[in-house]
């Protein structure tokens, strides 16, 4: 939400201009198809990804007669859209997650094979957090993903999951809690610290 | 390393994709907004359309035509360079099938008395091969828009055409054949066709449709009468169905059970962006048949049927470069009317 700040800041513009002119909605894919791809991509795998991503904005695009104009980024919106539409395949992302727990191998990254370097450095506790990751009610998964790989703020999280800040934020407390339980078992080099979560 | 770092870390080698790997998503969005621009003042009517045979002599042709025809076009304005992305794989055919199935009641049903006629029009892209006078075959590309009047119930030959033919269009490194702009402008109204063979079980009146199953296996066993199996079968099953959904149409309940069994049909693809005779661009369904791909498009929003098109996608007996396009038709309103116009005397 940072690096974009200068692109993100007309995209109420962009969507108000595409209610007259349809075309002009380009731009709003081009601007955050690769982030929502590659989220999505992280949660569910590739081939689900494809339909969901494509879902999220022609979904955007039939709703962008409702967006808020006040609103001039329109991550927060489109992340809440691709997390709606995630619900719907929240087995399979649990599934695949628990063939990780299992098996110490990711369905989901088989595919990006390639970059086996950045594999092998997140592996060790892969199938650790995996786990931890399933085990997580629904909402506590969706919000601690939205900020950690969504890159929204707690106030955009809200936003996106139509919660209240305070939800959020005790949601991402509890989820982080769980994992430090669950990874501390695995790996007692972890500096585990009881810290409190500010925004 | 906290719980945190190691979130972030975790698949963080998926990568970022690029433009390349956006490509599906892209053209479904393309293909909303451009439905969005264009389409959206024919909504209303249910649409259809078929092609069929013409008086001066022009090959009207559904895949079938296509198939026999010993020559091919290609659509100059439709970018043959850049055949469209198939995704081999049926499910995503049938998922596009079940939502056109299950979004049949979004345009308004029709119901057409048996004394009364349904009125299709339609922009249509036909490949011609015509002999000429030193028996040297030549080709183009006619284009046309047409009304057709056809009888609630009964065969064709009651049935009547307007057509407007517009300026051909050309096969490449071919001229143009003179005889190509004979026919030019306002045609009819005039008898469809003079005789209609057409096989009892394969009418496609509305009395004969509005009886066939509503249930989909059924449907799918109708799709195959007197076909046997195998993929010869499944083509002309598939060019079947496209005949039931040009120039002809059926209630609500017969249309999603045809998709539905269409979607049982061997071998059907995805193409994620066609676009059809009037421009209009959508996402099709699609069987291929010696190089030949017969594609039905519906549009990417609300799954309702657009047009078809036949594109060369493989080594076949007319020769063409791959991508294309051999017939292209878009199927723009169908309506009910009581009377069909006074035909001219020839």
């Amino acid at each position: 939400m940072s690096e974009t700040s200068r692109a993100e800041a007309d995209d109420a513009a962009v969507i108000g201009r595409s209610r007259q002119e349809p075309e002009a909605f380009a731009e709003v894919f081009r601007r955050y198809a690769p982030d929502i791809k590659r989220y999505v991509t992280r949660r569910l795998g590739p081939e689900a990804a494809e339909d969901v991503a494509a879902e999220t904005f022609l979904a955007a695009f039939r709703q962008r007669g409702g967006y808020d104009l006040s609103r001039r980024n329109a991550r927060p919106w489109l992340y809440g859209i691709a997390t709606n539409l995630m619900g719907r395949h929240v087995r399979t992302e649990v599934r695949q997650l628990r063939i990780l727990e299992r098996t110490g191998t990711d369905p989901v990254t088989a595919s990006f094979a390639e970059r086996s370097d950045e594999r092998l450095s997140a592996e060790a506790s892969g199938p650790t957090l995996a786990g931890a990751l399933a085990a997580l009610p629904n909402g506590h998964r969706d919000a601690l993903l939205l900020v950690v790989w969504g890159d929204l703020s707690y106030p955009e999280a809200a936003q996106a999951l139509g919660v209240r800040v305070g939800t959020v934020r005790s949601r991402i407390n509890r989820a982080r809690r769980n994992l430090r339980r669950d990874l501390g078992g695995v790996n007692p080099m972890a500096i585990v610290r009881e810290e409190t979560t500010h925004e | 390393m906290n719980e945190m770092t190691r979130l972030e870390r975790f698949r963080s080698e998926v990568p970022l994709p690029g433009p390349a790997d956006l490509r599906t998503e892209e053209s479904r969005l393309l293909d909303a907004m451009a439905h969005a621009a264009t389409v959206r003042p024919v909504r209303g009517a249910g649409r259809t359309r078929r092609a069929r045979r013409l008086r001066f002599g022009l090959v009207a042709g559904l895949a079938a035509a296509a198939l026999t025809a010993g020559v091919a076009g290609v659509a100059l304005h439709q970018k043959p360079a850049a055949p469209p992305v198939i995704h081999a794989e049926n499910a995503a055919a049938a998922r596009i099938l079940t939502r056109a199935a299950d979004n049949v009641s979004e345009a308004p049903e029709l119901h057409p008395r048996p004394d009364q006629f349904l009125v299709f029009t339609s922009q249509t892209m036909n490949t011609v091969d015509s002999v000429e006078q030193g028996g040297r075959a030549s080709h183009y590309l006619s284009r046309g828009k047409r009304t057709i009047w056809l009888p609630a119930r009964g065969d064709a030959t009651h049935g009547v055409i307007e057509e407007e033919v517009l300026k051909p269009h050309a096969y490449p490194g071919r001229p143009i054949p003179p005889e190509a702009y004979e026919n030019i402008g306002r045609h009819g109204p005039e008898k469809a066709v003079d005789e209609d063979n057409t096989a009892d079980y394969l009418r496609t009146d509305y009395a004969h449709l509005s009886r066939l199953p509503t249930d989909p296996a059924k449907m799918y066993e109708h799709l195959y009468i007197q076909l046997g199996t195998g993929p010869l079968a499944d083509a002309r099953a598939w060019d079947y169905v496209g005949g039931m959904l040009v120039e002809a149409y059926m209630p609500a309940a017969q249309r999603a059970a045809l998709f539905r069994a269409a979607a049982m049909i061997h071998g059907v693809t995805v193409v994620r962006s066609a676009t059809d005779a009037a421009g209009r661009r959508g996402i099709a369904v699609a069987s291929t048949w010696k190089g030949l791909r017969t594609e039905y498009i519906f549009t990417p929003e609300t799954y309702q049927f657009l047009g078809l098109r036949t594109v060369v996608v493989g080594p076949t007996r007319v020769k063409a470069p791959v991508g294309s396009v051999l017939t292209s038709t878009a199927q723009l309103s169908v309506s009910v009317a009581d009377h069909a116009p006074k035909v001219k005397r020839r």
